[in-house]
């Protein structure tokens, strides 16, 4: 017999794959479906990522809003340092502060908090402000008394062009608004915000203190410069100044960078979930394709090929299928980008194109690659037991998975390859990999579980009931597709349970915090003597209102016991942002009922002299900071040396007032400050537009309209989350499909002899509801089972909320998930259910 | 020795492609209770659909049957079963077994079917008598085509039909084992007292029969 195993005949083999694959590719349709599927969402998460990226990066200099830009945040910084900065490039000064703006003339004039930016001419330095109506921006930065403001504070206060606004006690007028600003990044993504001119600062007298003003230098280098010495120019003479922060393009929007990094991993992660999940699925549907081409791969063998010829035919057939899929799934996730592009331009201004990107279309295919390998090796592998001496005896062999030492030990190397592919460069590779191990867990407890019905089953006494026996026995049977069902629905069920519990604790903890702990509102820039203004403000509007009001300071950290605090913590930490930029402070009497010292004393009244801390313990804790350790406070331009003395638990989620440090009293209440206060209301009675009459540069926070943009923004992005989980059910489904179509013929056939032997349709039917229900039955209860303790690591752990068990949803999702599979199954079966006696015997 | 089964005027028609195949046409037919008859006729002459029309497995284009002087033609497909489930055994070349199920499940189906109380001792008494004691929990894949055929016949007598309908019983098997086969068959028949409708290319099996109909082009002879 001659051997096909020579390299020169691989085109014979290729040849003939692609006449096999040409002819059989609708018998493996599930497996076109299900891969199909998995790519396409796996690669519009790379595609989006990639042109969100490539957007950033693109635009870097005008996300930043310049080549780099001197950041002073709450001073306005040495001047004459910015002014040699200027002698060699272009310098834009912007002050950002937030204040009330408020209608006017109207019966009922509303008011809301807003971010404002004064610019001057210069500004943008790049990319560009895109606003209506034309000239409206010019008309901003030469006539006073006007006012730019975005779309979002149109819409709701229902402001149009040419209208008055207050933004304290001073008139302007709406000429413009605003659709977007190259420099995001360093300014609101989402909310209420405004442009105004330069003079607007001297309009309404705002000067440095309590005003919490923050100011930005943006720079734009000369083009016949070399970006990098003028770099070290600016550092050189900045070099000194140990209050300014400066920033670079690649630095800019990192938060949004982050928040991309983060959300990419998690979608990637259910995504492969889903693919694994279809691997059952192909594994499956590639076994009965196999069997079915048992008696042409004994006629190969006869005829000269070798086993080892007719697998690479195969695994030849599924690496053009997968390419083919591949180029198909990544080309169409092209078509998701411009959905993104409309929610971003309308929310960030941030236009994004599809990139083609050759690395991420290898990165799918290996994907793919990789999983069509690890489910297939057991497969494939079947082909050696068909013999051609078959033939002689005329004996039909069904195939059964096949397990060498070999392929188990290359499937586990090339499921590590996976795993480390989804791993290594995420955000947070411990969370890619506790994903991965709570995966492969879940797997294994449902094949558990799809055993141990069997095994009870097989025990179980079923009475006179014959479509009783009849689904035991299918679920009992030796090929029967329990396994794969109660994995492949098991593991499907469990995600989007989980999230679903994920997303309504989330929702319920913001929601529940405005009426139980949270203030009303929040005031800020109460000054030193208007304090008692404020209350009786409020108090004759409401003279129920709780109010509390704090003294409040801005301070930097600028050394941890005599070095630098950025040796303390990496810029990635939670608790960065302590020595991230300025912070507010207070000082306080007595410990803060709802702030327990956990660690230290409270203050030492025989030392008044010495600047005493207690600082939030998780900031402690995460700073490596021991009682008795030297911050070295910047206050108002004066270095402080202030002690730790205790450490405090601080739970800012109650959304009241909470300081990651507060000082002793007896040393701060000379320090000029203002006040930050809070109210909540036993009436309807307080009037935002009154208060702002009586306090003109009060600015008011209303929690309920703050919590509702966040929840909000949290809903799209559960939304988003939901619809890519559900695909993992989709899979799931289709993979239960193809199970059951996979064991079609035998169904057919098994009904037939049935029907031949006297059952009535309605027991064929009761029989495959009563299968559904008790695999079904069993997979619920375990899926509920890993969703609370899924849910409840991920609230409790990563969100640090309060975790409650949601019956409700669970019920809902529970039968809605039943239903929906339970017809696709009775579908599936329906044309087994009542097969045609005569064509099936004829042809027998 | 009264009616058992009337067929009147049967027509049977099969639509294929634009050909309208006429396969059984105006077939009368009488059968008496306890009467053995064997179907005999060229391939394709209408003998199987003939057995299919009879046990209810298809419906005919016209005509009417009777089974037991109660008409089937016009009762729903799940009222057929109900009577075919407790009076007629269907025996067929190609065995028709479960694949999945042993031996001894595959006859006691049709016991428990009917509600029996003991199902599975009472098949394992059927095989036993059939001398399959030794293959009780093997699954047909294990069997040898004579075992299979021995299976199909106790799951056909389990409920002690007033009618077998058998096609081609031995038609996928050896001498020795159509020998066997029809001998059990024949001898069953007697000692029960059930009537038997025989399909058969071989001679000498139709020969056992008591009445033999020819059927040509659809028509019996």
């Amino acid at each position: 017999m001659e051997k096909l195993n020579k390299p020169s005949e691989f085109s014979l083999i290729f040849k003939y794959a692609l006449k096999d694959l040409g002819r059989n590719y609708h018998k493996i349709s599930s497996i076109i479906v299900t891969l199909f599927i998995s790519l396409f969402i796996l690669s519009a998460i790379f595609t989006i990522e990639d042109s969100l990226k490539k957007e950033l990066n693109d635009n870097a200099k005008a996300l930043l809003g310049g080549d780099l830009e001197i950041d002073y945040n709450r001073n306005r910084g040495n001047l004459d340092l910015v002014n040699q900065v200027k002698k060699f490039s272009t310098v834009s000064q912007m002050i950002e502060f937030s204040t009330m703006l408020s209608t006017t003339g109207r019966e009922k004039n509303k008011s809301l908090f807003t971010r404002i930016k004064t610019v001057d001419e210069m500004y943008p330095l790049y990319g560009n402000v895109d606003y209506e109506p034309k000239g409206a921006y010019e008309r901003m930065q030469k006539e006073p008394y006007t006012i730019l403001i975005n779309e979002s504070l149109s819409k709701t206060l229902n402001i149009k062009i040419n209208e008055e606004v207050k933004v304290q006690d001073k008139k302007f007028i709406v000429i413009g608004v605003i659709k977007s600003v190259p420099d995001v990044s360093g300014f609101v993504a989402f909310g209420d915000w405004a442009l105004a001119g330069k003079q607007t600062l001297e309009i309404l007298k705002l000067n440095g203190i309590g005003s919490f003003l923050n100011y930005e230098y943006k720079v734009k280098f000369n083009e016949a410069d070399k970006p990098d010495e003028i770099e070290k120019k600016i550092e050189e003479i900045f070099k000194d100044d140990q209050k300014v922060k400066l920033r670079y393009p690649e630095n800019s929007a990192s938060g949004i960078k982050r928040i991309i990094n983060n959300f990419s991993q998690f979608l990637s992660l259910v995504s492969i979930s889903a693919m694994l999940i279809a691997g059952i699925g192909i594994a499956n549907t590639l076994l009965s394709f196999i069997n079915q081409n048992n008696m042409s791969i004994a006629v190969r063998k006869a005829v000269g090929f070798y086993s080892g010829n007719i697998k690479t035919l195969y695994y030849l057939q599924l690496f053009i299928l997968l390419f083919i899929i591949t180029v198909a799934a990544y080309g169409s996730s092209f078509l998701i980008v411009p959905i993104v592009d409309k929610y971003l331009s309308d929310g960030l201004g941030l236009n994004v194109n599809p990139v083609f990107s050759l690395l991420n279309f290898l990165k799918i295919f290996l994907v793919g690659l990789l999983v069509l390998i690890i489910f297939s090796i057991p497969t494939i592998s079947s082909i050696d037991q068909v013999k051609a001496s078959n033939l002689f005896r005329n004996v039909f062999q069904n195939l059964q998975f096949y397990y060498s030492k070999k392929s188990v030990s290359l499937s586990f190397v090339l499921l590590s390859v996976l795993i480390l592919l989804f791993t290594i460069g995420s955000e947070q590779p411990s969370y890619s990999l506790g994903y991965f191990g709570a995966f492969f867990v879940c797997l294994f407890v449902f094949f558990l579980l799809s055993k141990l019905i069997i095994f009870f089953l097989k025990k179980f006494k079923s009475g006179s009931l014959i479509s009783l026996k009849v689904s035991i026995k299918n679920i009992t049977q030796t090929k029967s597709i329990t396994p794969i069902t109660v994995m492949s629905l098991g593991l499907g069920v469990t995600l989007l349970l989980t999230l679903a519990l994920v997303g309504t604790n989330f929702q319920r903890e913001i929601a529940k915090s405005i009426p139980d702990i949270a203030p009303d509102y929040f005031f800020v820039g109460i000054q030193k003597g208007e304090k008692e203004k404020f209350e009786q403000g409020i108090l004759n509007m409401d003279p129920r209102a709780n109010i509390e009001i704090v003294p409040m300071v801005s301070s930097g950290i600028v050394k941890i016991n005599g070095i630098d605090p950025n040796t303390y913590i990496k810029s990635d930490n939670d608790s960065y942002w302590v020595i991230g930029s300025e912070r507010r402070s207070s000082w306080v009497e007595n410990v803060p009922k709802d702030n327990p010292i956990v660690k230290g004393q409270w203050w030492d009244l025989s030392n008044p002299n010495q600047l005493q801390i207690s600082l939030d313990a998780k900031v402690a804790k995460d700073l490596d900071i021991q009682l008795g350790d030297v911050f070295t406070l910047n206050i108002y331009g004066r270095e402080i040396d202030g002690k730790v003395i205790n450490f405090r638990e601080v739970d800012y989620r109650d959304l009241s007032i909470n300081f990651a440090m507060l000082f002793n009293p007896q040393f701060a209440k000379n320090i000029p400050h203002e006040y930050l206060a809070t109210a909540k209301f036993n009436s309807n009675k307080f009037d935002e537009t009154k208060m702002i009459e009586i306090m003109p540069s009060l600015s008011m926070i209303k929690i309920a309209d703050y919590l509702a943009k966040v929840t909000a923004v949290l809903n799209k992005v559960f939304i988003a989350v939901t619809l890519i989980s559900a695909v993992t059910i989709i899979i799931g489904l289709i993979v239960i499909s193809s199970a059951i179509m996979v064991q079609g013929k035998v169904k057919e056939y098994q009904n037939l002899v049935f029907k031949i032997l006297g059952f009535s349709k309605k027991q064929i039917i009761f029989s495959s509801l009563i299968e559904f229900i008790i695999i079904f039955k069993s997979v619920i209860l375990i899926s509920i089972l890993f969703a609370v303790i899924g849910s409840k690591f991920i609230i409790e752990n990563i969100f640090e909320l309060v975790w409650m068990f949601d019956f409700k949803i669970l019920i809902y999702l529970g039968f809605l998930i039943g239903f929906v599979t339970l017809i696709l199954i009775l579908l599936t079966n329906l044309k087994y259910l009542n097969p045609k006696v005569y064509p099936l015997i004829r042809n027998q | 020795m009264s009616t058992l089964l009337k067929l009147k005027k049967i027509n049977l028609k099969y639509q294929t492609g634009k050909d309208n195949i006429s396969v059984l046409k105006n077939v009368d037919l009488n059968i008496k209770k306890k009467e053995t008859i064997s179907v005999v006729g060229e391939s394709g002459s209408g003998k199987t659909s003939l057995i299919m029309l009879i046990g209810g497995l298809e419906k005919p284009t016209s005509g009417k049957i009777f089974f037991q002087d109660q008409e089937i033609t016009g009762l729903s497909e799940d009222e057929v079963s109900e009577i075919r489930k407790k009076n007629i055994g269907i025996i067929f070349q190609s065995f028709y077994l479960i694949p999945n199920y042993t031996a001894v499940e595959n006859v006691a189906l049709t016991l428990e079917l009917n509600n029996f109380k003991n199902p599975q001792k009472e098949a394992k008494i059927l095989l036993d008598r059939f001398g399959l004691k030794h293959r009780f929990n093997n699954l047909p894949s294990q069997l040898s085509g004579g075992e299979q055929q021995r299976v199909a016949i106790a799951r056909a007598i389990a409920m002690k039909p007033e009618l077998i309908l058998a096609d081609e019983p031995t038609g996928n098997l050896d001498t020795e084992n159509s020998i066997m086969i029809t001998s059990i068959l024949f001898k069953y028949v007697k000692e029960e007292g059930s009537s038997l409708i025989i399909v058969t290319h071989d001679p000498k099996l139709a020969d056992k029969a008591k009445r033999k109909i020819k059927i040509k082009d659809g028509k019996i002879k």
